[in-house]
C-alpha cells in the first residue's frame, strides 16, 4: 500500500469529528470515501494534506509520516488536493493556476520555472496540452478563472492539483454542484487521469452513480469511524451502509 | 509582457523624458514629482493591490532611502550605487515591519505599520550622526555614473527613466511564480496555503521587494530635495501614497501610476485655479478639504480608480467575452450550467 493511514482521530474541543479512522490507498486506485454531512470525511481529508494536525494517528505515504506536514512540504513529496468550494480568484486565469500547480512541485528545471527572467512559452505548451486539454480548459486557458461557470473552475483546480503531478491525489468532492452531464464529464476525467497517471486517488463525494461508477473501492464513515470498507456493489447490499447512509428501498 | 505594451512603455518614457529636458524649472519639477511619487505608489500597490497587506508605513520607508541614500552620497559613493544602496536598506526594514504580518492580518496588521512609521520617525529624528535629528541631513549634488546631475530637467529625466525600470521590473515580477502567489495570498491565505503556497515566505519577498522600491524611490527624494527631514516622511506622506493607490486603482499597474500624478498635479492645479481667480489664500484654506473631497468622491462613484476609466475612454475595444462554455462532454458538445453554487 502506498498510502497507509491508521487510528486518524481529531478533536475539536469535545467534538470528536474523526475517530480512529484507517485508510489505505494503492497506486492506480481510486477510493471512494461516502459518509452522511458531518460524517468527518473531509475532516479526514484536511488531515491527510496538512490543512489540520490530527491529534493522534499515522499516515504512511512510501514509508515516510505525512502527519503534521505543510501543504506545501507534501506538495513536494506529491501529495496534492483539490478544494470543495473553489475559491475565485481575481484576474488569474486557468493557466496561471495550473502554473500555481507546477510552481508548488517545486522542480528546480529552469525551463519550467516561472523565474523573473525567461520565456514560460515552453511551460504554458506542456501544461496546455498535457492538462488542460484533456479538462476541457484548452480554450480558455487565457479566461480569468472568475468568469467561468463552475464546474470549469472545478476542472481548472483539478488541473492545479495535477500540474504538481501527484502520486498521490485528494479530491473533496469533485462533482458537488455540477449537472449530471458535468459530473460524468468529471467522472470520466479523474480515471483518465488515473489511467495516466497512475496515482492513488482519495475520492469525497456524495452522488452514488458517480462514486459507483468510478471508485474501484468504497470506504463509508458516519460521526467520524469508518463503519464499512468493500467493493462497490457489497457497498450497496451493506444493511448498516443502508441504515445510516443509503436509506432502506421502498 | 506583450511587446506592445514594452513599446508603448518605451515611447512614453522617451517623450517624458524629451519633455523633461525641454520643460521649464518648474514643469520638470512636477514631471519628476510625479516620477518619483509614481515609483513609490508602484511599491506600495505591490504590497497593498496585489500581496493585499495594507501598511502605513511607506512615508517611513520613503525616509530610510532618502537618508541612507543621502549618507552614501555624501560620502562619495556614485548615486546609482547610493541609490541601489539605499534599496536594500529598505528591503531589509520593509521585511521587519512584515514580520508581524505572519501573525496578523488585515487591520490588525495595518495597526502594527502604524507602530512602524511613529518609531521610524523617532529614530530618524534620534539618530542624529546618521540623520541630522530634528533640522535634517543636508544631502549633496548627487552624480550619476560620475556625471553631476546639475538641472532640474536632468534630474527629472533620471527620475522618470528609474520610473521605467520599476514598472516593467514590477510588471514583470508579477508574470512569476511569486507573483501569482502574491495574488492567492491577497485572496485568501487559507486557499494559498492549502495551493502549497508558502505563506510566510511569499509575504517576506513581497515586503523586501515592496522596500527596495521605496528606498528607491525614497534616495530620489532625497536627491531632489537635498535635504532629508523628519517631518518629509511623516504619516502625512503615508496616507498620501495609500490615495494615490487608491484613487489610480489597487492591483493595477497603470493605476498608482495615474494616482501618483492626480494626488502630485491636484495641488498645484488647485492654487493655479486659486491664482487666477485671485481666491488663492482662500482656496489654499480650501486646499487640503478639497483634495478629501475628492477622495471621498472617487471612492463613492469611481472605486476601481481612476485607471478604469482608462479602458472605457477606447471606445473601439471590444466588450468582455461573455460566459465561456462549461465543462464539455468527451467527444460532445458543450453542455450548459446554471454555473451555480453547490446546493
Amino acid at each position: 500500500m502506498a498510502l497507509t493511514a491508521q487510528n486518524v482521530t481529531i478533536r475539536f474541543g469535545g467534538v470528536v469529528a474523526v475517530n480512529g479512522m484507517a485508510l489505505d490507498a494503492a497506486p492506480g486506485e481510486i477510493v471512494g470515501l461516502i459518509g452522511p454531512n458531518g460524517a468527518g470525511k473531509t475532516t479526514f481529508v484536511n488531515c491527510i494534506c496538512g490543512t489540520y494536525r490530527p491529534n493522534a494517528g499515522t499516515a504512511l505515504w512510501l514509508g515516510r509520516e505525512l502527519l503534521g506536514l505543510s501543504p506545501h512540504a507534501l506538495l513536494k513529496l506529491g501529495v496534492a488536493r483539490t478544494f470543495q468550494n473553489v475559491a475565485s480568484l481575481h484576474d488569474l486565469t486557468v493557466l496561471d493556476i495550473a502554473k500555481l500547480g507546477a510552481a508548488a512541485r517545486g522542480d528546480a528545471g529552469s525551463a519550467r520555472s516561472g523565474g523573473f527572467f525567461g520565456s514560460e512559452k515552453a511551460l504554458e505548451a506542456e501544461l496546455t496540452e498535457t492538462l488542460l486539454r484533456p479538462l476541457y480548459l484548452a480554450d480558455v486557458a487565457h479566461t480569468p478563472i472568475q468568469t467561468l461557470p463552475y464546474g470549469r473552475r472545478k476542472a481548472a483546480d483539478l488541473a492545479r492539483a495535477l500540474a504538481a503531478q501527484p502520486q498521490l491525489l485528494l479530491l473533496d468532492e469533485p462533482v458537488a454542484g455540477l449537472t449530471s452531464q458535468e459530473g460524468m464529464a468529471m467522472a470520466a476525467v479523474i480515471r483518465g487521469v488515473r489511467d495516466r497517471f497512475g496515482c492513488a486517488v482519495i475520492m469525497v463525494e456524495h452522488k452514488m452513480d458517480v462514486v459507483m461508477s468510478t471508485c474501484d473501492r468504497i470506504a463509508v464513515m458516519a460521526a467520524g469511524s469508518k463503519i464499512f470498507e468493500g467493493l462497490p456493489d457489497a457497498v450497496q447490499s451493506d444493511p448498516e451502509v443502508r441504515r445510516v447512509y443509503l436509506g432502506e428501498p421502498g | 509582457m506583450g511587446t506592445r505594451r514594452l513599446l508603448l512603455a518605451l515611447a512614453v518614457a522617451a517623450v517624458l523624458i524629451a519633455l523633461s529636458l525641454l520643460l521649464g524649472r518648474f514643469g520638470a519639477y512636477l514631471v519628476r514629482a510625479v516620477a518619483i511619487a509614481g515609483i513609490g505608489a508602484l511599491s506600495l500597490n505591490l504590497l497593498i493591490g496585489y500581496c493585499g497587506q495594507i501598511s502605513f508605513a511607506q512615508g517611513a520607508l520613503l525616509g530610510v532611502g532618502a537618508y541612507v541614500a543621502g549618507n552614501l552620497g555624501n560620502a562619495g559613493v556614485d548615486g546609482v550605487l547610493a541609490l541601489l544602496g539605499a534599496g536594500v536598506a529598505t528591503a531589509a526594514i520593509g521585511a521587519l515591519i512584515g514580520l508581524p504580518a505572519l501573525r496578523l492580518r488585515g487591520l490588525y496588521f495595518a495597526i502594527a505599520t502604524l507602530a512602524a512609521q511613529a518609531i521610524l520617525e523617532y529614530l530618524f529624528k534620534m539618530l542624529e550622526p546618521f540623520t541630522g535629528g530634528v533640522s535634517g541631513l543636508v544631502i549633496r549634488q548627487p552624480a550619476f555614473f560620475g556625471v553631476p546631475v546639475a538641472s532640474d530637467q536632468v534630474s527629472a529625466a533620471v527620475s522618470v527613466l528609474v520610473l521605467l525600470i520599476a514598472w516593467l521590473a514590477l510588471t514583470r515580477l508579477t508574470r512569476t511564480n511569486l507573483g501569482r502567489a502574491f495574488l492567492v495570498v491577497r485572496e485568501s491565505e487559507v486557499v494559498a496555503k492549502g495551493m502549497g503556497i508558502d505563506v510566510a515566505r511569499t509575504k517576506a519577498w513581497a515586503f523586501a521587494i515592496s522596500g527596495f522600491v521605496a528606498g528607491i524611490a525614497g534616495g530620489l527624494i532625497g536627491f531632489a530635495a537635498r535635504l532629508a527631514s523628519p517631518e518629509a516622511f511623516t504619516l502625512d506622506l503615508s496616507a498620501d501614497y495609500i490615495a494615490m493607490i487608491i484613487v489610480g486603482g489597487l492591483g493595477s499597474w497603470a493605476g498608482p501610476l495615474v494616482g501618483a500624478a492626480f494626488v502630485v498635479l491636484l495641488p498645484e492645479a488647485i492654487q493655479r485655479v486659486g491664482e487666477a481667480f485671485d481666491i488663492a489664500n482662500l482656496l489654499s484654506a480650501l486646499r487640503e478639504l478639497a483634495f478629501g473631497l475628492l477622495i471621498i468622491l472617487f471612492l463613492i462613484f469611481e472605486p476601481r480608480g481612476l485607471s478604469s476609466l482608462l479602458p472605457r475612454l477606447r471606445w473601439a475595444q471590444p466588450r468582455r467575452r461573455g460566459a465561456a462554455p462549461s465543462l464539455g462532454e468527451p467527444g460532445g458538445a458543450a453542455v450548459a450550467t446554471k454555473g451555480g453554487e453547490r446546493p
